[in-house]
């Protein structure tokens, strides 16, 4: 395929996977899973492009994206790497080693990013002022999707145009050594964005329900499905443990009601 | 009355979408203000529909504007809650300009942003997704389509059942849900819910995801010490390295940091035999 044309599909996945979280409320489809596979699908290697996904959703997995916090972007990672490891029949493994740096850099193309738009706001300010309240909107729902696809757009179609053969000639530079180590940065790194999931999760007292989900699966080899599933059924019965059960509340059940001097009985039929 | 010339299926599918859109102008400053005003924008022309020949009503239609540009930042599924709520509120503000104080409203903004954004991201990125694409890794390590495929069913659903419902419940149940919210003790156990599965599942992911080992051996090879580690703990390891980034990041130490270990040390470690 022509590499301008693999270029420009690469670009327009990765401003899909861009849009997921602009338009669609972050429907997940601004996942490296998701990005990689479908790179590879575009690039006709979907094989290639699920296992560099697989492997980099795995990095990325606990980075959550809270607030004003910008994790590294794996996203923008796993799109690129996938779509090297398909064009140059790279492993997945070996594509990682292109994953990490890339996401290092999108993080911080993003804060510079999103640092200057908000100037944007500003604009939208004035016009509402002068009374042009189309121009308000549009800065918000024009100039902002542009300006956000053309951010991932950007890199993503000249790393691929530019980049293939000067990649590939790195990439076979790299020693045994350096591959295998980068393999367990990466272990280091889901075990790194684990933890910063826990440490937004972790509540006083609760530390128990991790441990609980870590020993079913250590030991007997329950999928996380299962101990979510398993969680779900624990939390029924100790909800009504913690928060009196819905009749008993007011008998001064287990346990008492904070707000019970207000309580009103039509609330809890929910 | 002018204001109820759409229909409310209408007017829910417009907070549904522009929900959703409310990050397309995310920036630094102000965050999602302009996504709220582009939610809320529909509402406002609809209540102000002379503004253009009375100047009257066009200085409430800019103030309207400016109330809604202020700083707002929330999960967009949550916030189509949110949106519905304003809108009611707006609508009835510009029936009744003596209603209440317009002021109430970015308060009541205030007020739901942040406990919607907890439980909005507990539940969308840490339980839902969480689920979703743990799921969908095992499968797609195995070499099947269907990892990513049910991923993505896991998320939308949900997503789209909440800020459908969410924009319903704000809209139609306006303050009376909000009151029923904050009296009741429904907040408190969807919260609670949320973290005990929540945390369950990242435990779960500990142990099945990170997989890393001890490749060291002794005495010819005879004596394994992954096997003895598993004698006694298997996926020892991998709690141990959560546990020292958890560590860490308590005793804040910066992500920029945390990342330099994890690579340098990963490849040092790997060298020197220690993990694989």
């Amino acid at each position: 395929m022509n590499m301008f044309v693999s270029a420009l599909l690469v670009g327009l996945v990765s401003v899909f996977c861009m849009l997921d979280s602009r338009l669609l409320g972050r429907l997940n489809f601004e996942q490296p899973l998701i990005g990689a596979t479908l790179v590879g699908v575009v690039l006709g290697d979907p094989m290639t492009g699920l296992a560099v996904g697989a492997a980099t959703e795995l990095v990325s997995m606990g980075l959550v994206q809270v607030g004003a916090a910008v994790p590294a972007d794996m996203v923008l990672g796993g799109i690129i790497a996938s779509a090297f490891a398909c064009l140059t029949g790279a492993t997945a493994e070996t594509a990682m080693t292109i994953a990490v740096p890339v996401a290092v850099l999108g993080q911080l193309l993003g804060i510079v990013f999103r640092s200057v738009i908000a100037v944007l706001g500003h604009v939208a300010d004035a016009a509402i002022e002068e009374g042009d309240f189309k121009k308000a909107r549009s800065m918000h729902i024009v100039v902002g999707t542009i300006l956000y696809s053309l951010m991932y757009f950007v890199p993503t179609f000249f790393a691929i145009l530019l980049g293939t053969d000067l990649v590939k000639s790195i990439v076979s530079f790299i020693p045994a050594w350096l591959t295998t180590g980068l393999n367990v940065a990466t272990k280091l790194l889901t075990a790194y964005g684990l933890a910063l999931l826990l440490s937004l999760s972790l509540k006083k007292g609760m530390g128990a329900f991790f441990f609980i989900g870590f020993l079913l699966a250590a030991y007997l080899k329950l999928s996380v499905t299962a101990v979510s599933l398993l969680g779900v059924a624990a939390a029924i019965v100790l909800m009504d443990l913690k928060f009196g059960h819905k009749v008993a509340a007011t008998g001064g059940g287990t346990t008492a009601l904070p707000a019970s001097d207000d309580y009103d009985p039509l609330e809890d039929d929910e | 009355m002018a204001t109820n010339e759409v229909s409310t299926r209408k007017k829910i599918s417009q907070f549904f979408w522009r929900s959703w859109a409310i990050q397309d102008s995310w920036n630094y400053e102000r965050q999602m203000n302009m996504g709220f005003m582009y939610g809320i924008a529909p509402t406002i022309d609809r209540c102000y529909p002379n503004a253009d020949k009375d100047p009257e009503q066009m200085e409430r239609k800019k103030e309207a504007y400016r109330r809604h540009m202020a700083f707002y930042n929330c999960t967009p599924q949550t916030s189509a809650f949110v949106l519905g709520l304003s809108a009611s509120m707006e609508e009835e503000l510009a029936e009744d300009p003596k209603a209440f104080d317009p002021d109430a409203i970015n308060a009541m903004k205030t007020s739901l942003m942040g406990p919607l954004s907890g439980i909005g991201d507990s539940f969308f990125q840490g339980t839902i997704r969480v689920i979703a694409f743990g799921l969908g890794v095992s499968l797609a390590k195995q070499g099947s389509f269907l990892g990513p495929v049910l991923a993505m069913v896991i998320s939308i659903i949900p997503s789209v059942l909440v800020t459908w419902f969410g924009a319903k419940l704000g809209y139609e149940g306006g303050r009376d849900f909000l009151e029923k919210m904050q009296h009741g003790d429904l907040m408190d156990r969807v919260m609670y819910v949320c973290g005990i599965v929540g945390l369950m599942a990242i435990g779960g992911m500990v142990a099945t995801l990170i997989g890393a080992t001890a490749p060291a051996t002794f005495v010819n090879g005879t004596v394994k010490i992954q096997k003895i580690l598993d004698g006694i703990m298997p996926q020892m390891i991998s709690l141990a390295l959560a546990g020292l980034m958890y560590w860490l990041i308590k005793k804040n130490v910066k992500s920029g940091w945390i990342l330099a270990i994890c690579i340098f040390g990963g490849i040092l470690l790997s060298v020197l035999g220690i993990l694989a």
